[in-house]
C-alpha cells in the first residue's frame, strides 16, 4: 500500500468504488501528496456532490461533506463562512459542477470567496453509465447522443477567468507530479482558486468516445492530447492545433469575500458602539 | 546504487489496470497469474532489477495500493 | 413576571430578532414576497454580531449553504415563500440524511408557481411534510401572531437542534406581515438548547450511532474527529450503508422525531372546550377563527377553535382530545382542504362529517363568514 494511503486513506471505506483504471484515484494521490507536504489534514474540510469524484473525498480521513447532485459550491461555502480559518476544498465533475452546479460555480467564483474547487473532467457523465455532458466534444456518440453529439464543449478554465476566479489552472492524470504541486499552490492560494483536472475513463468515454476501454489506452490518450503550454500563446496555439492545453493560467491577488466580511463586520460594530444601538 | 529492495502491491485493493507496467519505463512489470482480493489478475514485479526509483508506478497506481520500497544505504556508507 | 421588552414588530421581524437571540450566525437567502423581511433583517443584524448574511444565487443555495454551515457548528437559517421553497426540498432531503440542523422559515403565499405573491395561503401544508424524496420526519410549526413567530423562531432553533433536523416555520402572509405588539425577553429568560459534540476519542465515535435520545452526537467540523458525513443512507461509520444498514438509518432517522412528539407537539382549544361545535385551524387562521368564536360566544353559540401549532409529525392524539365530544367539526383553512385529510384520518366517527371551511384565492376571511358557514350548511 502506497504510505500516503496508509497515513491518510479511511481504511475501512476502501477499495475505492472507482472501475479499474480510473483517474480519480490518481487525483487522490497527488492531493493527498500535496497535503501532506503542507501538513494541512485537520484543517481541511472538502465538500462534493454526486458522481464518480465526488466520491475523491470521502475516502481522505478528514471532514468531508458529500452533498447533492451540484450543490457541493454551496456547502462549502456555508463551512466557510461558518469558520474562515477552514481550509475548504471542492470536488466535483464535469457534470456535477458545470451543469447543474454551473451557476454555483459563477457565483462562487464572482465573490472570490477563499476556496479550491477541483473539477475531474472526464468528458461524460460516467456514474449514470457514458451520457453526454457539458465538456463532450462535438460529434461524439454518448448513450444520449447515439447520432454524434451536436453542442460545443464548454471551456471551464474561461469560463472561470471571466466569472472572476483568481487562481486557474489545468492540468491532467498523466501529469501527477505538476498536478501536486498545483493543488500545494491552490491550497495556499487567498481566494477562489480553479484546478481542472483532464482525466481518463475508460469505462464510458474509452469505450464509447475514444474507442477503447483500456486504461492504458486511455491514460496514454490524455497524455499525448494534453500538452504543456508556458504562455498564452502557446495555449492558443495548441487548442488551434485540437489539443488540449495544460498549465498554470493565471494567479491574481485580490481582496478575498471573508476577509471582507470580518473588515465590514468590525466597522458595522465600531459604529454601533458609537451611534447607540438602533 | 539507486535499487528497489521491493515493489509491493497490496492484493487487497489491486484491480489489475496495469498503468504501472504502461508509465514504467523499465520493464518491471508483467501481468501475473494471480488474482487480487476483487478477483483481478494482478501484475507481477518481473525485472526488480530494472528498477531506477522513479517511482511512476506508485505515482499512477489509481487505487493507492503499490508501493516501491528504496533498498536502505549499507551502514557506514556515503 | 419575565424581564423583556415589547416592540411593535413585522411577524418577518420578530423572526429575525428571535433568530438572532437563539444563536444564529449564518443565515442564506434569496429574495422573495412575503418573507424578504426576514433576509432583509439578517442582513442588517447579523454583522453586529459577526455573522453573515449571504443573499445567495437561489434558494436551492440558500438552504445548502445553511446546511454546511450547522455542518461547520454553525446556527444557521433559511427563509423563503412558496416557489423558492420548491427549490429547496432536495436540500430539506439533504438536512435531513445528514442530520444537519437548521431552520427553514416558510412564509406562505398563493400557489402553485408564481401563484399569489402578496396573497396569504396555507397550500404548502403537505409540501412541508413531503417535499422531499423519500421516507423521512420533520417537525413544522405554525405561528399565527408575530409574537409566535417569535416563539416558534426560538422553539425551532431548540428543536433541530435537539433532534437534528430541518424544522420548518410554517407561517403565511398574513403572520408575515402583520405588525403588532411583540415581548422579547431578555436572553437569560430565555432557554436554549445545544447539539450535543462527542467527548470520545476519534478512533471511539461513530457519526451516525444514536444515543439514548435517539440523536447521535454531532461533532463540527474540523474538531478533531475527522467526520464523514456523505447524503446517501449509511452505515453507523459514515460509509454507504448495506440493505440492512440503510433499512435501519432510514428507520432511526424517522423514529428519532416520531418516537418524541410528546416533547413538542402542541394543539391548543381556544373558546369553550365542551362546545358541540368546532373549528380546527392552524397559522393565520387561528385569528378569525378566535373572533368567530367570541362572536358566537355573544350571540349564545358555543364555539371551540382546536389551534394546531405543530402541524407535523401531525399531532392526532392531541387532536383526537381536543375534539373530544364535538358533534360538528369544521376544519377552516386557506387551501383546498389539506388538513380536513389528516382530521379525517385522526377522527373515525362515521356519524361525524368532517366539514371544509376553505378560503382560496388570497383574500382572508372575515370572522362572520365562519358563522355564516356554521348557519348555511345546516
Amino acid at each position: 500500500m502506497n504510505p500516503l494511503a496508509e497515513k491518510y486513506l479511511r481504511k475501512e471505506f476502501l477499495p475505492f468504488l472507482f472501475c479499474p483504471g480510473c483517474g480519480d484515484g490518481i487525483i487522490v494521490h497527488s492531493f493527498l501528496k500535496a497535503v501532506d507536504e503542507l501538513g494541512i489534514i485537520d484543517d481541511l474540510a472538502m465538500t462534493s456532490g454526486i458522481g464518480c469524484s465526488a466520491w475523491i473525498p470521502v475516502y481522505m480521513h478528514a471532514d468531508v461533506l458529500k452533498v447533492l447532485h451540484g450543490r457541493a459550491i454551496p456547502a462549502a461555502i456555508g463551512l466557510k463562512a461558518s469558520r474562515p480559518s477552514r481550509k475548504v476544498v471542492v470536488f466535483s465533475g464535469d457534470g456535477d459542477c458545470m451543469a447543474i452546479g454551473g451557476n454555483h460555480f459563477i457565483h462562487a467564483a464572482r465573490r472570490n470567496i477563499d476556496m479550491t474547487v477541483v473539477v475531474v473532467n472526464n468528458q461524460i457523465y460516467a456514474m449514470t453509465g457514458g451520457q453526454v455532458a457539458p465538456s463532450t466534444g462535438v460529434g461524439s456518440r454518448t448513450q444520449t447522443t447515439p447520432y454524434g453529439n451536436l453542442e460545443k464543449p464548454l471551456d471551464f478554465c474561461k469560463l472561470a477567468i471571466g466569472a472572476g476566479a483568481t487562481m486557474v489552472s489545468r492540468w491532467s492524470t498523466a501529469h501527477p507530479k505538476e498536478l501536486s504541486r498545483t493543488f500545494k499552490k491552490a491550497l495556499n492560494h487567498k481566494g477562489f482558486s480553479f484546478v481542472e483536472v483532464v482525466s481518463q475513463c475508460p469505462v464510458q468515454t474509452g469505450r464509447y468516445i475514444l474507442g477503447s476501454g483500456s486504461p492504458q489506452f486511455n491514460l496514454q490518450w490524455i497524455k499525448d492530447n494534453c500538452l504543456p503550454a508556458k504562455n498564452p500563446a502557446q495555449w492558443a496555439e495548441l487548442e488551434a492545433q485540437g489539443k488540449i492545453p495544460v498549465g498554470d493560467i493565471m494567479q491574481v491577488e485580490k481582496s478575498e469575500f471573508m476577509e471582507e466580511v470580518a473588515r465590514m463586520n468590525q466597522q458595522v460594530k465600531e459604529a454601533a458602539a458609537q451611534g447607540g444601538e438602533n | 546504487m539507486i535499487a528497489a529492495e521491493k515493489i509491493e502491491i497490496d492484493s487487497r485493493y489491486c484491480k489489475g489496470c496495469m498503468l504501472c507496467g504502461h508509465v514504467c519505463e523499465f520493464d518491471v512489470f508483467e501481468v501475473g497469474q494471480t488474482r487480487s482480493a476483487l478477483d483481478y489478475l494482478m501484475p507481477r514485479v518481473a525485472n526488480l532489477s530494472n528498477c531506477k526509483l522513479c517511482r511512476k508506478c506508485q505515482t499512477f497506481c489509481p487505487e493507492m495500493t503499490l508501493s516501491v520500497v528504496a533498498k536502505k544505504k549499507k551502514e557506514g556508507g556515503v | 413576571m419575565k424581564k423583556g421588552r415589547i416592540k411593535v414588530m413585522l411577524g418577518n421581524e420578530a423572526c429575525a430578532e428571535a433568530a438572532i437571540l437563539a444563536g444564529c450566525r449564518f443565515y442564506g437567502g434569496y429574495p422573495i414576497t412575503p418573507a424578504t423581511e426576514i433576509l432583509e433583517a439578517m442582513s442588517r443584524r447579523l454583522p453586529l454580531v459577526d455573522g453573515l448574511c449571504l443573499q445567495m444565487e437561489d434558494e436551492i443555495a440558500a438552504l445548502v449553504a445553511a446546511v454546511g454551515a450547522s455542518v461547520g457548528g454553525t446556527k444557521s437559517m433559511t427563509a423563503t415563500s412558496g416557489p423558492g421553497f420548491c427549490l429547496m426540498q432536495e436540500a430539506v432531503g439533504l438536512a435531513v440524511a445528514v442530520e444537519a440542523p437548521v431552520v427553514i422559515v416558510n412564509v406562505q403565499r398563493g400557489g402553485p408557481a408564481s401563484g399569489q405573491s402578496t396573497s396569504t395561503a396555507q397550500g404548502d401544508f403537505y409540501q412541508a411534510r413531503y417535499g422531499s424524496n423519500g421516507d423521512y420526519s420533520l417537525i413544522v410549526l405554525c405561528p399565527s401572531t408575530a409574537q409566535e413567530m417569535f416563539d416558534h423562531t426560538i422553539k425551532a432553533f431548540n428543536l433541530s437542534e435537539r433532534f437534528r433536523i430541518p424544522v420548518i416555520i410554517l407561517s403565511d402572509e398574513v403572520v408575515g406581515h402583520i405588525r403588532e405588539k411583540v415581548f422579547i425577553p431578555e436572553a437569560e429568560e430565555l432557554h436554549f438548547v445545544e447539539r450535543k459534540a462527542p467527548t470520545m476519542p476519534m478512533e471511539q465515535y461513530l457519526p451516525f450511532k444514536a444515543e439514548e435520545n435517539g440523536v447521535p452526537l454531532m461533532a463540527a467540523f474540523n474538531s478533531g474527529y475527522k467526520v464523514p458525513m456523505i447524503s446517501q443512507a449509511k452505515s453507523l461509520n459514515g460509509n454507504r450503508g448495506n440493505a440492512k444498514e440503510a433499512a435501519e438509518n432510514i428507520r432511526r432517522i424517522v423514529a428519532k422525531v416520531e418516537d418524541y412528539m410528546d416533547e413538542f407537539a402542541e394543539v391548543q382549544v381556544y373558546g369553550d372546550e365542551n362546545a358541540p361545535t368546532a373549528f380546527v385551524t392552524f397559522g393565520s387562521l387561528c385569528r378569525a377563527a378566535r373572533s368567530a368564536v367570541d362572536m358566537g360566544k355573544e350571540i349564545g353559540l358555543a364555539l371551540r377553535s382546536v389551534e394546531v401549532k405543530t402541524v407535523w409529525p401531525f399531532p392526532d392524539k392531541l387532536v383526537r382530545d381536543a375534539l373530544a365530544g364535538a358533534q360538528r367539526i369544521v376544519v377552516a383553512e386557506m387551501n383546498l382542504g389539506m388538513m380536513k385529510r389528516e382530521v379525517e384520518r385522526v377522527i373515525r366517527q362515521p356519524e361525524i362529517e368532517i366539514e371544509l371551511f376553505s378560503k382560496i384565492g388570497g383574500i382572508y376571511p372575515q370572522p362572520q363568514e365562519f358563522l355564516r358557514f356554521l348557519e348555511g350548511k345546516r
